[in-house]
């Protein structure tokens, strides 16, 4: 029975040894869990943005015009958005708040039709903690590739005399094609509610509704109409430049952008009733 | 200063018999008192294996000592060693003690609230030092406890040690592998990862067939906490868990090994006549005394195991799988392997009969089975038909748990299955495992896999291929599979797995995809 | 063997000189290795229990950009998740008559634990008075640190800074004073960037209990 004391003192030993070589190893292995526990987070950040976040702030988080900001973008990672915004938390902390909050107001200098919804379920959404975290974490890894590219934030100033608000002046000759262009563009941003989505009363025709060439001179002429226009080309320009004269029933008022009338030229405008003239 | 006077006995002593003496004589009493009746010579005899003294001096550790008032002063020589009983009962209480002190040290960074389980559990893998060894080894440990305790019921049927007279000490032992099992299940709602919510949900269900139908809700219910797995089900779990089940597993290790050691070993069956039970009556000249040769065996299985299964942990990881999602069932969800033959039974058939009273039944049977099956003899040969049921129940727990596994009758759509065999959603699987900078953006037919740029897109192509290849639905056919790889973000890669086939009637191309996204650091093959 | 048990009350000297045996040597040794396994697993519970602190959370390291810094001589800032006040020392607080002279100054910041070193209550800083003053027992001292006033018997206790530039090299950390072992106010050279602020570690005040301050 010797060899169960021998056998016993090399079993300790081996014990010794295996502890030993687990602590020599143990600052590593604990940083290397750190880093790829890091980013399996991304991993399931990236497949949280294309399910949930998408959809309004667009492939690869670049925004989506008169939907929602871009993400991916240089001022959110170089304290630009954030001083814009009187922010004084941490870029982790911002994105951490705006996603588990939503925007139930719009920001200051913004006029986004929509407002974002709430996500954390400690507000009410759907996501855990850890998933925001995660898309937090997602969001973050833009940093490098955002700040590489560059890019704009705010859109850019209108090219010539702004129409104003009077919806009897005479517009020049408009081109279908540049309205087309200008209803899809970061200018105009016509199509991502009149078109894209049903946030706005579409202008394609569906069903045994009629597109909205045909329905500006129809509306014009019913009782319950409350602005001001006399011709169909006036109700256009009115549904443009004053949303908030009429809203069509059905839709809320002041969800429109007001301004339009301070950012669209009087060609743009008449582009754009061109391209609208295209839907009967 | 007169007002009190300071004894010291041992000032007397020195001054008495020198300073010297008064040590030797003061350190052979301390000696004695730890040893509880050993002297420094008796130790020191006992240490060279001389033979003892009349009377022997190595009893009184059992008769003056608390720890090992239970404990036999001898064992008969027959069994005294790893065989006959393999020292099963004496690894399931090792075990058990092994679980409980890395369990305690689990409890320091553990809080049984959804909201932070499962970030403790990453704090204990990535900022505990030792964090993952203790994980690993209470893991490790407790599935090889079921194990042992199971084996250990298998012995112990095999060689009759259950009949007269130590029916009740089987009884017990039945309800210690009850405590097992359950002790098992418990822990495995805690790290509230996907694993654990789903595995527990679907255990804890079968309680709800209890019938009558307000029987059955109501202790669903008591044992949820709520009507879905939430915060209320993990705390009552993890009471469970940490104080009721270890609670009941001393008591009732208490009184099960009181009983063994009342009516002594069981000796192997032919040693003894039909009928008889004389392990009580050791002659002197069988006698193995537990003090040293037992003691010395004994530490020796206790360093012994302990250094397997500390090096075991250095390769067994016990894997975390995503957080808990009460929205999203993996596929391929299965119960841990000692339940799988309840998972096997549910699939035969109603899940009252299958799941309540055939198991109810079973493990009723087995407890009263000593009060029942009255042979005398406890030899092999006498219990044919007793053996031959015993072992083709270990069959047919073997047949049930294959069938009770995922593998078995459980198909979703061929598509999905298919693409599971790479990505599956429980476990990392091959893509995930696949190196990241040999996924090179691209598309990739999987037929082609010959002609992918490098090594891993070929591996990966080629499973791809094999399981599209066996993929065989009537009306369809043409089945081919497309990855696409994407530069995604910084080191995030996008890779979608498509399949596609025609429909034999229409003429009519489908299409089934998932997308998966990889980073580059992520190392799913690092053991978690 | 009898002869042994016979005389065993008698000759425990005589059974001390028996010699070691093999066997009895392999149990000690045995033994011995499983004292070693139990210290190594002593120290392994002890790194295993010891609590454990990230940046950003008192215990761990705090960064503080430059510019967050008091102006000298100003108001010292609190920093409440690190539990410390920056207190910036500029030439009038080092000529601060109220100063005591045991307790020699330069100029630069501290990073003053914002437990009052009496009994552990949080001191507030007093502007018409120009010093902290601790609510609890009335224990005064000035945005030095330095005690001046009632129970406490001790200056305010600090955290070890390092001031580091833009390429993240320090260029300067607190150290201890010739005398008193007091944490040093750290200068802000030009280039200065960040500060990093260890409140896992403490330098503690040096003795101070004389009336008006002093040793």
């Amino acid at each position: 029975m010797r060899w169960h004391i021998a056998l016993g003192t090399l079993f300790v030993l081996i014990l010794v040894a295996v502890f030993g070589y687990i602590a020599v190893g143990e600052q590593t292995r604990m940083q290397s869990f750190t880093d790829a526990y890091d980013a399996r987070q991304i991993e399931t950040g990236a497949a949280l943005f294309e399910t949930h976040c998408r959809t309004c702030h667009g492939p690869q988080g670049k925004g989506i015009i008169g939907v929602a900001p871009a993400i991916n973008a240089a001022d959110m990672f170089n304290g630009e958005r954030l001083a814009a915004a009187g922010f004084s938390g941490t870029l982790t902390d911002y994105l951490e708040g705006t996603i588990s909050a939503g925007r139930p107001i719009p920001s200051a200098g913004t006029s986004y039709p929509q407002r974002m919804p709430t996500w954390s379920q400690e507000f009410g959404g759907p996501l855990r903690k850890d998933q925001v975290n995660s898309l937090v974490a997602f969001i973050e890894n833009w940093q490098d590739r955002a700040l590489a590219e560059g890019g704009e934030a705010t859109a850019p100033a209108p090219a010539g005399e702004p129409i104003g608000t009077d919806i009897a002046v005479n517009l020049p000759p408009g081109d279908a094609a540049r309205g087309e262009q200008l209803a899809q563009s970061a200018q105009g941003g016509c199509s991502a509610c009149h078109e894209l989505a049903a946030v706005g009363p579409a202008w394609a025709a569906s069903g045994d509704v009629p597109g909205i060439a045909t329905r500006a001179g129809e509306r014009i002429q019913e009782a319950d109409y409350t602005g001001s226009a006399t011709t169909a080309q006036q109700y256009l320009i009115e549904s443009i430049v004053l949303p908030n004269a009429f809203v069509e029933p059905g839709y809320q008022p002041s969800i429109m952008p007001q301004d339009f009338g301070q950012r669209l030229t009087a060609q743009q405008v008449a582009d754009l009733i061109a391209y609208m003239d295209t839907k009967p | 200063m007169a007002i009190f006077k300071l004894h010291l006995p041992i000032l007397d002593e020195i001054k008495q018999k020198g300073l010297r003496p008064a040590l030797r004589d003061k350190k052979e009493d301390i000696v004695t008192r730890v040893t509880a009746g050993l002297s420094t010579e008796d130790v020191r005899s006992m240490l060279r294996d001389d033979p003892p003294g009349r009377p022997n001096p190595r009893l009184k550790p059992h008769s003056e000592g608390f720890w090992l008032h239970m404990k036999p002063t001898y064992y008969n020589n027959l069994v005294d060693g790893v065989y006959p009983t393999f020292r099963l009962g004496w690894l399931s209480t090792f075990f058990f003690l092994i679980e409980i002190v890395t369990g305690v040290l689990l409890m320091v960074y553990y809080t049984p609230s959804p909201e932070f389980a499962y970030t403790n559990m990453l704090t204990i893998l990535s900022n505990v030092p030792f964090g993952r060894l203790i994980r690993d080894v209470h893991r490790l440990g407790a599935e090889l406890m079921v194990a042992i305790v199971m084996l250990h019921a298998l012995r112990t049927f095999l060689t009759g040690s259950y009949k007269k007279p130590r029916q009740f000490t089987w009884a017990t032992g039945i309800i210690l592998l009850l405590v097992t099992w359950l002790l098992s299940f418990s822990g495995y709602l805690l790290p509230w990862d996907q694993l654990s919510l789903w595995a527990v949900t679907i255990g804890v269900s079968m309680v709800e067939a209890i019938p009558p139908e307000v029987v059955g809700r109501t202790v669903n219910l008591l044992f949820r906490g709520a009507p879905e797995f939430g915060a209320n089900g993990l705390l009552r779990w993890y009471l469970l868990h940490v104080v009721a089940l270890p609670l009941a597993g001393i008591i009732f290790v208490g009184v099960h090994y009181y009983k063994v050691v009342l009516h002594g070993h069981s000796l192997p069956p032919e040693a003894e006549e039909i009928g008889e039970d004389t392990a009580r009556r050791v002659p002197t000249d069988s006698r193995t005394y537990f003090f040293p040769h037992i003691a010395t065996r004994e530490l020796f299985y206790v360093v012994a195991v302990t250094a397997l299964i500390v090096i075991g942990a250095l390769f067994y990881h016990a894997p975390l799988e995503p957080h808990a999602d009460p929205l999203v069932t993996p596929l391929h969800s299965t119960a841990p392997w000692y339940f799988l033959w309840l998972q096997g039974m549910l699939k035969l058939g109603d899940k009252v009969i299958f799941g309540l009273i055939v198991p109810g039944v079973l493990i009723g049977g087995l407890l009263v089975l000593p009060y029942i099956e009255v042979g005398p003899s406890r030899r092999y040969g006498h219990r044919r038909i007793g053996l031959t049921a015993g072992l083709g129940l270990v069959f047919a727990f073997g047949v049930l748990s294959y069938m009770g596994s995922p593998w078995y009758a459980v198909q979703t759509s061929p598509e999905q299955e298919a693409i599971a065999e790479l990505l599956p959603q429980t476990h990392p699987g091959p893509l995930r495992l696949a190196d990241w900078n040999g996924l090179d953006i691209g598309t990739y037919e999987a037929s082609a896999y010959a002609q992918a740029p490098t090594g891993t897109l070929r591996s990966v192509l080629a499973e791809f291929e094999h399981s599209v290849e066996a993929i065989d639905v009537p009306e369809r056919s043409d089945y081919q599979g497309v990855i696409v790889i994407e530069d995604w973000q910084t080191n995030l890669k996008k890779l979608t797995l498509r399949i596609l086939w025609t429909d034999d009637a229409s003429g009519d191309p489908g299409e089934y995809s998932q997308t998966v996204y990889l980073h580059k650091d992520s190392n799913y093959g690092q053991g978690e | 063997m009898t002869e042994a048990v016979a005389q065993a009350p008698m000759e425990s000297d005589a059974t001390q000189r028996l010699p070691l045996s093999r066997r009895e040597f392999l149990n000690y040794l045995w033994a011995m290795s499983i004292a070693v396994f139990m210290a190594g697993s002593g120290g392994a519970a002890v790194w295993f229990l010891y609590p454990r602190f990230r940046a950003g959370e008192f215990g761990g390291v705090f960064t503080v950009p430059v510019d967050e810094l008091p102006p000298p001589d100003s108001p010292p800032k609190e920093f409440p998740e690190g539990r410390f006040w920056l207190s910036y020392i500029g030439p009038q607080t080092e000529a601060d008559p109220r100063q005591p002279d045991d307790y020699p100054l330069q100029t630069g910041v501290r990073a003053i634990y914002k437990v009052c070193t009496h009994l552990g209550c949080l001191y507030k800083w007093v502007d018409t008075n120009d010093r902290f003053e601790c609510p609890c027992h009335g224990s005064k001292f000035l945005q030095t640190g330095t005690r001046v006033d009632g129970p406490a018997r001790r200056n305010l206790d600090v955290f070890p800074i390092e001031v580091l530039d833009g390429q993240g090299n320090v260029i300067a950390r607190t150290e201890p004073t010739m005398d008193s072992h007091e944490g040093s106010p750290v200068t802000i050279a030009a280039d200065a960037v960040t500060l990093k602020i260890d409140t896992g570690r403490r330098i503690n005040g040096a003795p101070n209990s004389a009336p008006g301050g002093g040793m």
